[in-house]
Order: structure tokens, then C-alpha cells, then sequence
């Protein structure tokens, strides 16, 4: 037994099992037969056992160092620490594919545990395993993460260095497929619904995969984020880049899809609105992967090279087509016909989709015009990031504005006393704006501190709200953080508003400076007295490193490093990051004497509030953990009584 | 839905519309060889655009003291002097395909970032070679 055979015998069966799981979910939909259904059910576990048993290949070859498989020859080096070759599966398309797969073939199962309506059970299990048979074909044909060489080389290059630089590199592509596969679940309810007609239930029976994926997908970009900032060495963390926008439009759906999920599950109401939104954020994903795996960002004409692009926009196609063709066979029976103002808490909520959706179309339209332009312009260009902050910080700052006022306002209409908090949050905001004019900051980061104390002075008016009116029922205050979910939103809410004011200020105010520095040499800058020291080589066996010894007095010795790979013909910068409350100080090593060690050119990026940033994404995770625990539990609890 | 509703979303898409369609089209940087730029040269003034060429040989001075790159970017038949202030990256050296990002101002293409094109299977171009060839050249050499 070679890796090679087992992953391709595993690829296979998960493949067949998912075939099979698909036609007798169709089988038991269209005959009405339970035997059809228990069938489907019963294969759940195989084809999860399937798909582990290839993954799990996929480390034996890497562990085993097989080159002989062409992943394992592109992807992993003997001189890999034994982290990196246990991460290396999803260090690149192929065996990141089987990683989708297998948390595809996890959540099929977790979700078929469900007791649901034998129509609409057949229905998900037909949708969830239609994916699987896409994935599954994808590996079995044009994307084989078991390819075999027939000359083996005898050691490999191992993964793209800039992975190996940090070990936030492990968990961020994990985080973001949780995310993107969680998305299937919702869709699959969704479709069931469509096709069986029943409109209502499916956004409560999906609450929690809703929110897991959105957790994941939170986590996933906020962890992409800090490597960026971490490793890329540009002292950015968001650069535009397609790759970030193909993440992004996926959690802006899922965000939209959120909150509109919210009122029907309250109010039945906005179901057509659930289902766009559901089978939008699905597609995203799908979408997503097309951009940043088919080559086509680099140009329209790498597209046609490989298989895999046009595979996933056929898929990208289907999933769209699928979930917006039922919904306007079904439009007439969705539709709302209950009135609501637009100054409550729907109104509130669908305006802030809109921006959600907007916004994911913007950075949709961005990313793809440099294609049309070249399709149809012959004409080469890129976007700029200007155009995306330009129409990023409007629909932010409205976002913002909406995040505070909407969870006070009650449902279907305002009632008067309202008014009284809106005046007063909206006295924070101004007052919180000429505060920060006052203080000299730019207009835009004015704007964001008056946003941030507005959002607070909401939070604390909600939270006081809460606690008062379990006292005034003559309870315990404590017991308002038992409502998790508002608990767990107001955590959220809190934290985006941070992140709202980490992004404004270290977008505005950000200093950059470069010299070359001579042995002994001291440099005052951005509040760092600087002393250049030598610089010392290090040989670490999978890469060579030099770094630069920074006498900086405040903290410490600093020793930003240059990290030299055998397969990379130019050098990586490894920055050396100061985090303080108020300024990250970020040392980067830019080039140094190859003789004598004599000089070295320092650059030095002074941003303020990024410290924040990180903290804010930390506490968008724990307040989405803190919504499911007990949710995950009263579910399991409700799975254990016969539907 | 009543009209003023209506008419308030209209105003809304009409500003995201306009928002949208006017920032992209001051936002989008063109791609251009040297003699892609000579021949339009007004259209491109003051406004960001990415030259790509080779580094012509002979031409690379750097001074570590001042941080300041200059070199001459060619395209076989154009030539633009670039003026980059920072580091060379590591893999910069003559009769490399980069690409620079800046602006042109006064004569002198001002670089605010320079990439290096970087490919284990790259050409010297040969003399006489036309722009078409060392734009595919560079394009194809990612």
C-alpha cells in the first residue's frame, strides 16, 4: 500500500459514496420512499471516512517525504519542520481542495444528524452531496492531489516560503473553509425550502450554522489580516488584493444574510430577501475560489490554461442559478405583505443588508473591471486601492451609524421614547466628532471616534435597558447575560466599532521612514532613538537569515531579520513588531553590506490603534462563542426527540 | 412601496452609482511599456500608472546613503529614466523585467513602488525585439 494508492482508492470511494448518497436523496425526494432516505443517511459516514482516510494520505506521503506524488514534489522539502509538512495539505490548489472536500463531507454529516421532514431532509442531503460530487470529480480528475511523477526527484522545494514565515499561516485558510463550507448548509436548507415550499422554518433550523460559518469567516479573515501584517513586510494589513476581496465579498453576504435572518426568525418576514441572500453568499465562496485558483487575475488568457477555472465558474454558475431560479419560481408565495416603517428594527436591519450587499458588489465590481477592460479594451490595468477606500469608508461609516441606532428601535414602528435615546446618540456623535477636530485629527478620523462613542453610548443603553428591566421584574441583573445572543451581539457590535476606529486611524496617520544606518550609527525618528549595532548571520538549515541588532533604548534590543530560501531568488523580510496600546512600532531590515556588515538601510512604520484591531477581531470571535455554546447544546438536546 | 421611499432609493443607487463609475475611472492604473507612454504622453501626466520594461544595462545607480534608484526602463525602442526613492528589492539588476508603479512628473517617472518580475525562465530580449514581444516577455515572466 502506497499513499498514492490509498488516496486515490479513498478519493474515489468518497466520490462513489457521494454519487450514490446523491441519486437515493433524489430517489427518496421524487418516490416519497423512507428506504430511499435511510440509504442516503446511511452514507453519510462512509463518505466522511472516505475523505479522511485521503486526507490522511496526503500526510502520510508528506510525512513519509513520497515524491513520487507530484504534490508532495512541489510542495515539501525534507528540511521542513515537521509543523509546516503537517500544514503543507493546504499549502496549495490541490490538497486545499481535499481539504474543502473533507470539511464538506464533516458537515454533511454533522448536518444530516438533524431529525427534519423526510422531503426536506432528502432535498438537503441531495444539495449538500451535489457539492461533495463536485468536489470529489474536481480530485478524482483535474486536480488530483494523488498525481504520481514518473522521475521523482530526490528532495523538493517545500511550500511557498512566504507560508512558512508565520504559523498564523496554519490556522487562517482552516478558519476561512469552516467558514466558506459552513455557508453549504444554510444554501442546502434553503433550496429544500424552495422546492418544498415551506418558506418559514429553515432560517431557525440554521441559526447555528449561520453563525458558525460567519464566526469562521470572521476569524479566518481577521488571522489573514495579521499575516499580512506580520510577514508581507509592507506594514499594511489589507492591500486590496483580489485574493482578500474573493474572502471578503463571501463574509459581506454572510453579514447581510445575518441580519435579515434575524427578522424572520422574529417576525417572519423578509424570506425572499433570506433566500438572495443565502445562495449569494454561498456562490461567493465558490466565486472566490475561482478568482484566486483559476489564474485569472493575472490575466483573462490565463483562464482558459487550466481546467479548474472553468470548472468552478460552471459550479458558480449552477449554485446561483439554482438557488435565484427557485427563487422566482417561488417569489409570489415569499413575498412580504405585512407593512413595516422603514424607522424600526426591520427597516434598520434590510438597510443595513442593502450596505452589506452593496458593498460586496462594489469590491465585486472592482476586482472583475480590470477584466473587462482587458477583454474588451485590450487594455491592461489595475484598480487602485484609492477606488476601494473611496467607496469603502461611506458605506462603513453607514454601517456604523446604522450598528448603533438599529438595535434600539423596536419592531414594525418607532415609538416616541425612542427619540429620546436617538438624540442622545446622536449629541455622542457630534460631540465625539468636534472633539476629535478639536484635537486635530483629520475629518474622517473625527468622524470615526464620534462613531466609535456613539456605538458605545448605544451599547450601554441597550445593556442598561436589559438589566433594568429584569430588575424592575424583580430579578437578578446577572441574569441578562444569560440572553446570550444579545449579550453575544452587543460584544460584536462593540468590537466591529473598534475595529472601526483601528482601521480609520491606521489608514490616516501612518509614518514611514527609511535610512541606511552605519555601524554605531544612532537615528531619531517617530519617537525611537535607533541604534544600528552590525548585523549577525544565521544558518537555521531550511533558510538563511540575517538579521540587524537594534539598540531602540524603550524597547529593548530589536533584530528585524532578512530570511534568505534556497527556492526564492530574492530575500523575505521577517519585520520585528512592537505592539503598544497607542503606536506599532515596525522594524523591517531592508538591505545590508554583504561585505562587511559595515551599514544597513532601516525602515521604520510608526501606525496608530493597530493593537486594537487584533483585539477587536479576538472579540468578534469570543462574542460569536459566546452566542453558540449554549445553542449548540439546546440543539443536540432538541435532536434527541423524534421530529 | 410608497413613491418617497422609491425616490429615496433612487438617490441612494444614483449616488453609489456615480460613485462607483467615477472611481474607477480615476482610480485605474494603466499598464504601459515605455513606447505605449511616448506615444500618448498627456493622457498619463500626474496620473498613477505601472511601467513595465527591462532594466537597461549600464544605467543602474544607487546611492544607500540618499535611498534613491536611478535607472533607465526599457522596451528596446523607448527609454523613460526612473527615479524610485528606496531600497533596490533583492532581486533587482540589469537587464531585469520590473515593473514600476508612481507617476510621471516633469520628465522623470517617479517610482513609489518597484516590482520585480521574477521567473526561473528568463530572457534576455534580444536587439531589435518590438514592444508586443518585451510586453509578453514581461507579462509571462510573473
Amino acid at each position: 500500500m502506497t499513499p498514492a494508492l490509498l488516496g486515490n482508492l479513498s478519493v474515489s470511494l468518497a466520490l462513489a459514496f457521494s454519487l450514490l448518497g446523491l441519486a437515493l436523496a433524489l430517489l427518496a425526494y421524487l418516490q416519497g420512499d423512507g428506504r430511499f432516505l435511510r440509504g442516503a443517511r446511511a452514507l453519510v459516514l462512509p463518505a466522511f471516512l472516505a475523505a479522511l482516510a485521503a486526507f490522511l494520505a496526503l500526510e502520510w506521503a508528506l510525512l513519509a517525504h513520497d515524491f513520487s506524488l507530484a504534490y508532495v514534489a512541489r510542495n515539501h522539502s525534507t528540511k521542513d519542520p515537521l509543523w509546516v509538512t503537517l500544514v503543507t495539505p493546504w499549502a496549495a490548489l490541490e490538497g486545499s481542495i481535499l481539504l474543502w472536500g473533507l470539511l464538506q463531507t464533516l458537515y454533511t454529516l454533522l448536518a444530516s444528524r438533524k431529525p427534519l421532514d423526510p422531503w426536506r431532509a432528502s432535498l438537503v442531503l441531495a444539495v449538500l452531496y451535489g457539492i461533495q460530487v463536485f468536489f470529489f470529480g474536481v480530485m478524482a480528475t483535474i486536480a488530483s492531489p494523488f498525481q504520481t511523477l514518473p522521475n521523482p526527484p530526490q528532495d523538493g522545494v517545500g511550500p511557498n516560503p512566504l507560508l512558512q514565515n508565520h504559523w498564523m499561516m496554519a490556522v487562517h485558510p482552516v478558519l476561512m473553509y469552516l467558514g466558506f463550507v459552513g455557508l453549504s448548509v444554510p444554501y442546502a436548507y434553503a433550496v429544500a425550502a424552495m422546492v418544498a415550499r415551506r418558506y418559514q422554518t429553515w432560517v431557525e433550523e440554521t441559526r447555528w450554522w449561520t453563525l458558525i460559518a460567519w464566526g469562521f469567516l470572521t476569524a479566518g479573515k481577521v488571522a489573514g489580516m495579521w499575516w499580512s501584517y506580520e510577514v508581507l513586510g509592507w506594514g499594511g494589513y489589507w492591500a486590496w488584493d483580489p485574493v482578500e476581496n474573493a474572502s471578503f465579498v463571501p463574509w459581506l453576504l454572510a453579514t447581510a444574510f445575518l441580519h435579515t435572518a434575524l427578522v424572520q426568525q422574529t417576525r417572519g418576514a423578509f424570506k425572499a430577501w433570506n433566500f438572495a441572500f443565502v445562495t449569494l453568499a454561498f456562490a461567493a465562496t465558490v466565486l472566490g475560489t475561482f478568482l484566486t485558483r483559476s489564474g485569472v487575475i493575472q490575466s483573462v488568457h490565463a483562464f482558459a490554461e487550466g481546467p479548474v477555472g472553468p470548472a468552478f465558474l460552471g459550479f458558480f454558475l449552477l449554485a446561483t442559478g439554482l438557488g435565484l431560479g427557485l427563487l422566482s419560481r417561488v417569489s409570489r408565495e415569499v413575498r412580504d405583505t405585512a407593512l413595516f416603517h422603514p424607522f424600526s428594527r426591520e427597516g434598520a436591519l434590510l438597510l443595513g443588508a442593502f450596505f452589506f450587499a452593496g458593498w460586496a458588489l462594489v469590491v465585486v465590481l472592482g476586482t472583475f473591471y480590470p477584466l473587462l477592460v482587458e477583454a474588451f479594451a485590450k487594455a491592461k490595468v489595475s484598480v487602485g486601492a484609492p477606488f476601494f477606500n473611496q467607496v469603502s469608508a461611506p458605506l462603513g461609516a453607514g454601517i456604523l451609524l446604522l450598528m448603533g441606532v438599529g438595535p434600539l428601535l423596536p419592531w414594525r414602528r418607532p415609538r416616541k421614547e425612542v427619540f429620546r435615546n436617538l438624540y442622545l446618540l446622536l449629541s455622542v456623535l457630534a460631540l465625539g466628532t468636534l472633539l476629535g477636530l478639536l484635537r486635530g485629527y483629520t475629518l474622517g478620523a473625527s468622524l470615526a471616534v464620534g462613531l466609535f462613542l456613539y456605538n458605545a453610548a448605544a451599547i450601554y443603553l441597550l445593556a442598561r435597558e436589559g438589566v433594568l428591566a429584569r430588575v424592575r421584574a424583580g430579578l437578578s441583573p446577572w441574569g441578562f447575560l444569560a440572553n446570550r445572543r444579545r449579550v453575544g451581539s452587543l460584544v460584536v457590535h462593540f468590537a466591529v466599532a473598534l475595529m472601526g476606529l483601528g482601521i480609520a486611524f491606521s489608514q490616516t496617520y501612518r509614518l514611514e521612514s527609511e535610512k541606511t544606518l552605519y555601524r554605531g550609527e544612532a537615528w531619531e525618528v517617530g519617537g525611537v532613538r535607533l541604534t544600528f549595532q552590525g548585523v549577525r548571520a544565521l544558518d537555521e538549515g531550511r533558510r538563511f537569515a540575517v538579521e540587524a541588532l537594534l539598540g531602540t533604548g524603550r524597547f529593548g534590543e530589536v533584530r528585524p531579520r532578512l530570511h534568505f530560501y534556497p527556492q526564492m531568488n530574492s530575500p523575505l523580510p521577517a519585520p520585528k513588531v512592537i505592539y503598544t496600546p497607542g503606536n506599532d512600532y515596525y522594524f523591517l531590515l531592508m538591505d545590508f553590506d554583504r561585505e562587511k556588515g559595515e551599514w544597513a538601510s532601516i525602515r521604520l512604520i510608526v501606525t496608530p490603534l493597530v493593537f486594537w484591531m487584533w483585539v477587536a477581531g479576538a472579540l468578534m470571535a469570543l462574542g460569536t462563542l459566546y452566542i453558540l455554546w449554549p445553542v449548540g447544546r439546546a440543539e443536540e438536546a432538541r435532536g434527541v426527540s423524534p421530529a | 412601496m410608497k413613491p418617497k421611499y422609491l425616490l429615496g432609493l433612487l438617490v441612494i443607487l444614483g449616488a453609489l452609482g456615480y460613485m462607483v463609475f467615477g472611481g474607477l475611472g480615476r482610480n485605474l492604473v494603466y499598464f504601459l511599456t515605455p513606447s505605449e507612454y511616448l506615444q500618448d504622453q498627456a493622457r498619463y501626466q500626474n496620473r498613477p500608472v505601472r511601467l513595465g520594461g527591462l532594466v537597461k544595462p549600464g544605467t543602474v545607480q544607487y546611492d544607500k546613503d540618499r535611498l534613491e534608484l536611478r535607472f533607465v526602463l526599457t522596451d528596446g525602442v523607448a527609454e523613460v529614466p526612473i527615479l524610485h526613492k528606496g531600497t533596490p528589492p533583492g532581486m533587482f539588476k540589469e537587464g531585469q523585467g520590473v515593473v514600476v508603479e508612481g507617476r510621471f512628473q516633469g520628465g522623470v517617472f517617479q517610482g513609489t513602488n518597484l516590482l520585480v518580475k521574477h521567473s526561473e525562465t528568463y530572457q534576455a530580449p534580444k536587439a531589435g525585439w518590438t514592444p508586443e514581444e518585451v510586453r509578453k516577455l514581461i507579462e509571462e515572466a510573473k
